[in-house]
């Protein structure tokens, strides 16, 4: 398995966690904290362009150029990994990486835009950043992590019927890269059983997107909630309390989307470091960030019980 | 290209190269495959494992057949715009070839020859978010359907400020100085210009 840091780590902020779900942010650094995991956040790191790209507004290039100068950050603050909350950052600034390695003729474009700029010191060298080296998501650090989180779990979320939904761009994109396997995809599985719980495992539609098809949410809705509904109807059949999320656009996607297409889905949507931070005891309101969503948590989540 | 046979029975002439969608594809900043397009023998994996394949007339087994025969009118079909980017295609084809990449390497032809203003006007607030913000969150002409649809998330979206203070998160929003730094990249990279251009057009 590739090798995973601890420490040297720029958590990458994601623009749909920080205005739809910030209590993701507020949960990975409590979880991260609880595991001694070294990590910065930087307030001159802008957007992925994710949302845009994938809504073919931003194109490649100009993608990679602001990718560019977001890793010349690395170099600024002496850290070597970049981290990221969302399956889009991950995937976006694993191929703007890619691409800035391999293609010369590219990096060189770039190297001279940021030149024509006064902004030499955003040059980017080959091998600056490694795709795999250095670029990750939460997850993948969470599993490394994953014998020790035990220890710090405060509540048996076990008696709850748990189902994970494992972002594509986090598991189909870099496939060669994903943790726990991309066909049956495992790792948020595995990461909810550290936390003494048990998954429903494997359920019709698990490895479909959530149908957000990012541009078709909004210019082609039915289509969008067509494929949602695949799945939204196939967790409703296996009673599902809580479904476990890795990106905020695909939260979006079930918890904002859920009561529209079905209003008898009772389902909760988390993230997996909410969904740990819960476990580990953690505030709803000053750290999981329950006001920001649809599906009300405390709906599911009442009068938990301590491991004993 | 000419070919005789030496009794002169018959002749084929194809006027233009059917490999040139192809290569422009192949050689495009964004495509990871290098041969993997060529090696396409049209099982037909990506349609059979694709949301919007089961859902709307979209086919990516066809897409990639039209891209190996020349035919460029798949640069205006409008089937392509229903793709969901979610690489269910690029991570099971057997020959390595990617669907999803040619279908964005498509449009991005397609805008780049001005044929796709009307699919990009509703999406162009994310490039005024990242002018202004330098975050490219969900753009404002969507808030008032998203309100409609999803009750109680406007009332959210008010208390955002306060929900950030109260989980410890700093400003929504990089500095100002990182904000025109970013813009000025955008500038010199091209991306107004092409922005401006399909503004330009709508007015």
């Amino acid at each position: 398995m590739k090798q995973i840091p601890d420490k040297d780590i720029i958590i990458f902020k994601s623009c749909l966690i920080t205005v739809e779900y910030p209590g993701i942010e507020s949960s990975t650094k409590y979880v991260f904290d609880k595991l001694g995991i070294e990590y910065k956040i930087l307030e001159d790191q802008t957007c992925c362009t994710g949302l845009g790209h994938y809504s073919d507004v931003f194109d490649q290039f100009t993608t990679s150029v602001l990718g560019a100068r977001n890793f010349s950050l690395a170099k600024k603050y002496n850290q070597k990994h970049f981290v990221m909350m969302c399956a889009t950052c991950y995937a976006i600034n694993k191929k703007v990486a890619n691409i800035l390695n391999n293609k010369s003729e590219v990096r060189e474009d770039i190297n001279e835009i940021f030149k024509e700029s006064n902004l030499e010191h955003l040059t980017y060298e080959k091998g600056d950043i490694d795709s795999t080296k250095n670029l990750f998501h939460v997850v993948d650090i969470l599993y490394k992590k994953k014998d020790e989180l035990s220890k710090h779990i405060k509540y048996d979320l076990s008696d709850f019927k748990i189902a994970t939904h494992h972002g594509c761009h986090y598991c189909k994109v870099h496939y060669d890269d994903t943790i726990g396997g991309y066909r049956n995809p495992q790792i948020l599985d595995e990461l909810v059983e550290a936390c003494g719980c048990e998954t429903i495992g494997f359920y019709d539609f698990k490895r479909t997107t959530c149908g957000s098809g990012f541009r078709q949410r909004y210019a082609n809705k039915d289509l969008s909630m067509d494929v949602t509904k695949d799945k939204l109807q196939s967790l409703k059949e296996d009673n599902v309390d809580i479904l476990v999320h890795l990106c905020p656009n695909c939260h979006v996607q079930f918890d904002r989307y859920q009561n529209y297409i079905d209003d008898d889905c009772k389902t909760i949507h988390l993230n997996i470091a909410q969904f740990i931070a819960i476990a580990m005891g953690a505030d709803f309101n000053k750290v999981i960030g329950a006001k920001a969503h649809t599906v009300p948590i405390e709906s599911i989540l009442t009068d938990l019980k301590e491991v004993e | 290209m000419k070919n005789s046979k030496s009794n002169n029975t018959y002749e084929i002439k194809i006027e233009d190269s059917p490999l040139s969608l192809a290569e422009d594809i192949i050689n495009d900043i964004k495509f990871s495959k290098e041969k993997g397009l060529l090696k396409c023998v049209q099982c037909g994996m990506c349609t059979s494992t694709c949301p919007a394949a089961q859902h709307s007339n979209y086919n990516p087994r066809d897409m990639i057949e039209r891209v190996l025969e020349g035919d460029k009118t798949i640069l205006e079909d409008d089937d392509i715009w229903n793709c969901f980017y979610c690489y269910t295609c690029h991570s099971i084809c057997p020959v390595g070839n990617s669907a999803c990449e040619i279908n964005q390497i498509l449009k991005q032809i397609s805008i780049s020859e001005g044929k796709a203003d009307e699919k990009l006007k509703p999406f162009l607030g994310f490039a005024d978010s990242y002018y202004s913000m330098a975050i490219g969150a969900i753009p404002s002409n969507f808030f008032e359907e998203i309100s409609e649809d999803v009750p109680g998330w406007w009332d959210f979206r008010m208390k955002l400020e306060d929900i950030r203070e109260e989980l410890g998160l700093g400003t929504i929003s990089p500095p100002q100085e990182v904000v025109d730094e970013v813009s000025t990249l955008l500038d010199k990279c091209g991306f107004k210009k092409c922005i401006d251009k399909i503004r330009e057009a709508d007015e």
